[in-house]
């Protein structure tokens, strides 16, 4: 078992509703975002657009596990990689690892209206977010754990975001990534990331 | 934990009303999701629906009645609110209200949102219980689509266009974003989208911005602003000139195609009847178009009819447009003569004329392309004209209403299968033409044309026999209701939700108009850039996850996803109550009606726009409240079992689309109009009126046939006016509310361009501006504005491309405020730049750009 996503570019508007479903689902503080989209612009005038959502690419060779001097971050058996934050003591030496940007420090507590304190959804949801540590997506382990896809890609409106096993050559993903021809951001980098990409 | 439940209701942070569930964990909400039990979604939401939560918890929301104590009103002014009771300030609204009522009850002016969606209804039936015609959708303002309403009311009979994604092959957007993360059902058209695109669908898109569309489309057509009508009749003339490519069947059997028009544009008429006549090639000789024994309609010739000359309509339109060569348009659009004729070509192909699909057993006409506008078709001077031109391209080859073509929203009901409600079918009427069923509670219809009249009220709907509905000529007539021929000079306003100071055009020229209302209040969740200019009581409303709203069966004529899908109406329910101070807008309407007097009124004109009757109809004696109310409606419409009780729990009720509610052109004997001749003489109606009423009002795009004519902003030319100021809408805002939310604020501050005047690369070079740079962008009409330059390649050479209502500046939305740019600002503001038959503003102005 290997847990992977394959985004689709072909079907993804870039909306941001993967970044506002990973929100919605896990509460992350201002200025951290586990799910995001980069806007792209390549050619001459009429030059293409194209959005490029990306979020913790759960690297079957972690650098950032790697990094991490207490252990806090862990590759799980299925592997989805998350940072158990009773263990971090906020190093930051993953943040310096991890090559695709993927990780955030909770510095202090930050409100989404500064100055107001926390809205009764932000004091609900902070308690996933300790002060002190780096945090990252960890594929919505809480949800797969039940069965369910990840946030993002369970409200994607494009239908543009699949999640299953890279293991297994029948799943969904797997087939996808072979007929569509997936593939990784930065292969060169050598951390086999489990998050495909098919061509716009 | 106590409690742990998910609520379904309704999503509104736009005017989409997709299907939602929101959980709730001790009172708090926890998350919202897509309701995945629902068409309106299918359990997908955008950014905005997603982010509700945080629009729910700002706590700038006004918690108690705000009363301004600064005399001085305006743009930038602290109109220093202090805080008063609500029976206070009921008794400041009741006093002003009943002495207006009894004066003159059009004093009264109320302006609703797009974004309360049908909860407006409250709203409007306060407004005919009252007794004003004064009632105007705002929150859009100018962006709203009433050329596409007007038009899309002739010809499909419905509120607006979808493609049919489930068939399509073949598909052009002009300005449009449907199934990219705008336009309507937005969450429902993304995924259908998707699906056509990966079975293949081709998409070209028409836009002078590589918007969201053009991102993905097979192909981008940059195009200068305010010329897609102009493309459209090459495209036309290509396939009806050039090639001979069209539906003729079609035409024949279910337009005006064959009816005859004489030299002066109008039908020729059986002397006996009135009725339209038509060539029958079989017996050679002119017939009544609805006489059973034709044997052959001709759609073109040279006829002879008691002297007169005539040809048939469809003949004329094609003898029309014989000047709108590619080579010839080529000028106007800058899109290469070989490109729009290869896009027609491709597109006549596409369209398979003649070939037939068999779905759910039933055999239909096949037509997988279609043509579907939003602002390229409409936000212009011409704006009728251009969306006519776009909206031909479907007509003529048939793709209308079958699948695969363009499909209007769901115009034909049958109703629930328990009770057969609500049901609605288009109509023959006059001449033949479909007469759009009204879906009680909608604007009013544009077929047959409405009598034009002495002005009333103050959007000069009386001078529009055929829009839907009108907003701008408010702006202009408040500024001067004597030489408007108004009756009357209003002396209050009541705003519902929106801001239409940052919405209905230039902000200088509306505080002009608005300004010169003595008393006015504003229901809102917090204080905006039009409390701060204008008001003089501010009414915290609840929020729509806090509030039971009118969810009215109409939703199916617009925001129902079109094609196989089920019907569905959905409820609109409170997930957690409000804030003590807070008042729910419907239940102090209600309670303004009572002091007032009204209550009857309203309960009448209630029953009429739901349609309700014994045992379900209210009692003129009695005050009911909005669950009632709501509970006799569902009733009415699905019977005892399905109470409001019933909807509480379960959310939504559904029940299968036939395929001849889906597909309905085949099963409805009704003609659309191709020739729009009923417009001339309704141009020759108002030209009258004005001329009587002593007013000038331009009445030559009145034609029965489209034509490109150029917009102010295409004849100014030189002196440094070098580019062509837009707006275009993103996704993850709607207008000017969803800045205030910070987790959208956070997708704007991001995004390269949502916050930024986008410019072309080349263009800014030339003109000394770089990356980042901070511009100032001076219109024609002596107004400007400022923003932060962004280059880019994906752009056309001749625009500054603004997105959305930002720019905002209200001290009561700290978030907001200070983003972005507003377009609006540089409008000129009058009827010189509205498209006259349907009361679109031209949102393309022309501009000077300079560093700042």
């Amino acid at each position: 078992m290997r847990y992977g996503m394959v985004i689709d570019l072909k079907r993804c508007v870039g909306c941001y509703g993967c970044q506002i479903a990973c929100k919605a689902e896990n509460g992350t503080p201002p200025g951290v975002l586990w799910a995001r989209v980069l806007k792209l612009e390549y050619g001459e005038y009429p030059a293409r657009r194209v959005s490029l959502p990306v979020l913790c690419m759960h690297c079957e060779d972690p650098p950032c596990e790697k990094a991490c001097p207490t252990g806090a971050t862990v590759k799980r058996p299925d592997g989805i990689v998350y940072v158990d934050t009773a263990k971090c003591i906020g190093c930051r030496y993953c943040m310096m690892a991890c090559p695709y940007q993927s990780r955030y420090f909770n510095d202090k507590v930050r409100e989404y209206f500064p100055g107001k304190g926390l809205t009764p959804y932000e004091k609900l949801k902070y308690k996933d977010h300790p002060v002190g540590v780096v945090t990252k997506c960890h594929f919505c382990r809480h949800r797969v754990d039940q069965g369910l896809d990840p946030a993002c890609v369970a409200n994607c409106m494009a239908k543009a975001r699949y999640f299953g096993d890279l293991n297994d050559p029948d799943s969904e993903v797997s087939r996808l990534i072979r007929i569509r021809r997936g593939y990784q951001l930065h292969p060169d980098l050598g951390t086999d990331p489990s998050v495909y990409y098919l061509p716009p | 934990m106590a409690e742990d439940v998910w609520v379904p209701t309704v999503c509104m942070m736009c005017y989409n009303e997709c299907g939602i569930k929101v959980r709730r964990v001790d009172g708090v909400v926890a998350k919202i999701e897509g309701n995945p039990d629902t068409p309106y979604g299918r359990g997908k939401l955008c950014p905005k629906g997603a982010a509700g939560i945080m629009t729910l918890y700002d706590p700038y929301r006004i918690k108690s009645p705000l009363r301004r104590t600064n005399p001085d009103k305006g743009i930038g002014v602290d109109p220093k609110w202090e805080t008063i009771s609500w029976d206070e300030a009921l008794d400041l609204i009741e006093e002003r209200l009943d002495r207006i009522r009894r004066d003159d009850p059009r004093k009264l002016v109320l302006a609703g949102s797009a974004l309360l969606g049908d909860g407006l209804l409250i709203d409007r039936a306060f407004a005919a219980a009252f007794g004003t015609p004064n009632l105007y959708m705002s929150g859009a303002g100018v962006h709203c689509g009433q050329a596409e309403h007007t038009l899309c009311y002739h010809l499909h009979a419905s509120w607006n266009t979808f493609p049919d994604y489930e068939y399509c092959d073949y598909l052009m957007l002009f300005g449009c974003n449907c199934g990219f993360s705008a336009y309507y059902t937005t969450t429902a058209m993304c995924q259908k989208s998707g699906d056509a695109r990966a079975r293949g669908m081709k998409v070209v898109v028409v836009d002078p911005v590589c918007n969201t569309a053009a991102e993905k489309a097979d192909e981008w057509l940059p195009i200068r602003p305010g010329t897609d009508g102009a493309l459209a009749l090459a495209m036309l003339h290509v396939l009806l000139n050039e090639l001979n490519l069209y539906d003729a069947e079609h035409l024949k059997k279910n337009t005006n195609g064959p009816y005859l028009v004489g030299s002066n544009g109008c039908y020729m008429r059986d002397v006996a009847t009135g009725k339209p006549l038509v060539w029958d090639k079989q017996s050679d000789r002119p017939k009544s178009f609805d006489d059973p024994s034709i044997g052959d309609f001709a759609l073109e010739g040279h006829f002879k009819l008691n002297d007169r000359s005539c040809t048939p309509a469809f003949g004329q339109l094609k003898e029309h447009i014989l000047r709108y060569t590619p080579e010839a348009v080529e000028d106007i659009t800058t899109v290469p003569a070989a490109t729009t004729r290869r896009i027609a070509s491709e597109f006549g192909a596409a369209a398979r004329i003649g070939s037939k699909i068999v779905i759910q057993g039933k055999e239909l006409p096949y037509r997988p392309v279609a043509a579907v506008y939003f602002s390229g078709g409409q936000w212009h001077k011409h704006a009728y004209l251009s969306a006519l031109a776009i909206s031909l391209l479907n007509h003529v080859l048939g793709a209308t209403d079958v699948p695969g073509g363009a499909l209007g929203a769901n115009p034909v009901c049958l109703g629930h299968p328990g009770t057969g409600r609500p049901h609605t079918t288009p109509e023959a009427g006059p001449d033949g033409l479909m007469v759009a069923r009204d879906w009680r509670g909608a604007p009013r219809l544009p077929y047959p044309p409405n009598e034009v009249m002495p002005p009333q009220s103050l959007d000069l709907i009386e001078l529009f026999p055929v829009a839907v509905h009108s907003s701008l000529p408010t702006v202009v007539t408040l500024q001067d209701t004597h030489k408007w021929r108004i009756p009357y000079q209003p002396e209050a306003m009541i705003i519902v939700g929106s801001n239409l100071l940052m919405s209905m055009g230039n902000p200088e020229t509306q505080m002009k108009a608005f300004g010169r209302i003595p008393f006015v209040v504003s229901f809102n969740l917090s204080t905006n850039e039009t409390t701060d200019a204008l008001a003089d009581l501010v009414l915290p409303d609840a929020c729509y996850l806090e509030r039971l709203d009118i969810m009215h069966a109409k939703i199916l004529n617009s925001r129902q996803p079109p094609g196989t899908e089920e019907w569905a109406i959905q409820i609109k329910q409170p997930v957690v109550p409000h804030a003590p101070g807070v008042r729910d807008v419907n239940r102090v309407f209600i309670e303004l009606a009572e002091r007032l007097g009204i209550q009857s009124d309203l309960n009448v004109v209630l029953n009429n726009y739901l349609g309700l009757r014994p045992p379900y109809a209210l009692s003129p004696d009695k005050k009911y409240d909005i669950e009632q109310i709501m509970d006799n409606y569902y009733q009415h419409l699905f019977g005892p079992e399905h109470n409001l009780n019933w909807f509480k729990q379960h959310g939504i009720l559904k029940w299968p689309k036939k395929i001849e509610e889906a597909y309905w052109r085949p099963f409805v004997k009704v003609r659309t109009p191709i020739y729009f001749e009923h417009f001339i003489r309704a141009g020759q109606d108002v030209k009258e009126m004005a001329h009587e009423l002593g007013i000038v009002w331009d009445t030559s795009d009145y034609q029965a046939m489209p034509e490109w004519k150029p917009c102010p902003a295409h004849q100014v030319k030189g002196n440094g006016w070098d580019f062509y100021a837009i707006y275009y809408k993103v996704g993850p805002h709607t207008f000017t509310w969803t800045v205030q939310n910070p987790w959208l604020n956070e997708v704007g501050e991001g995004d390269p361009r949502i916050y930024q005047v986008s410019l072309n690369e080349d263009t800014a070079n030339r003109h000394g501006i770089k990356d980042g740079d901070f511009i100032r962008i001076e219109s024609i009409a002596g107004y400007q504005i400022t923003g932060r330059a962004v280059l880019s390649r994906g752009i056309h050479p001749e625009v500054v491309a603004i997105a959305g209502n930002f720019g905002r500046w209200s001290a009561g939305i700290p978030l907001a405020r200070g983003k972005g740019a507003l377009t609006c600002e540089l409008h000129p503001t009058d009827l010189e730049y509205m498209d006259m038959p349907s009361g679109n503003l031209d949102l393309c102005v022309k501009v000077k750009v300079s560093k700042a």
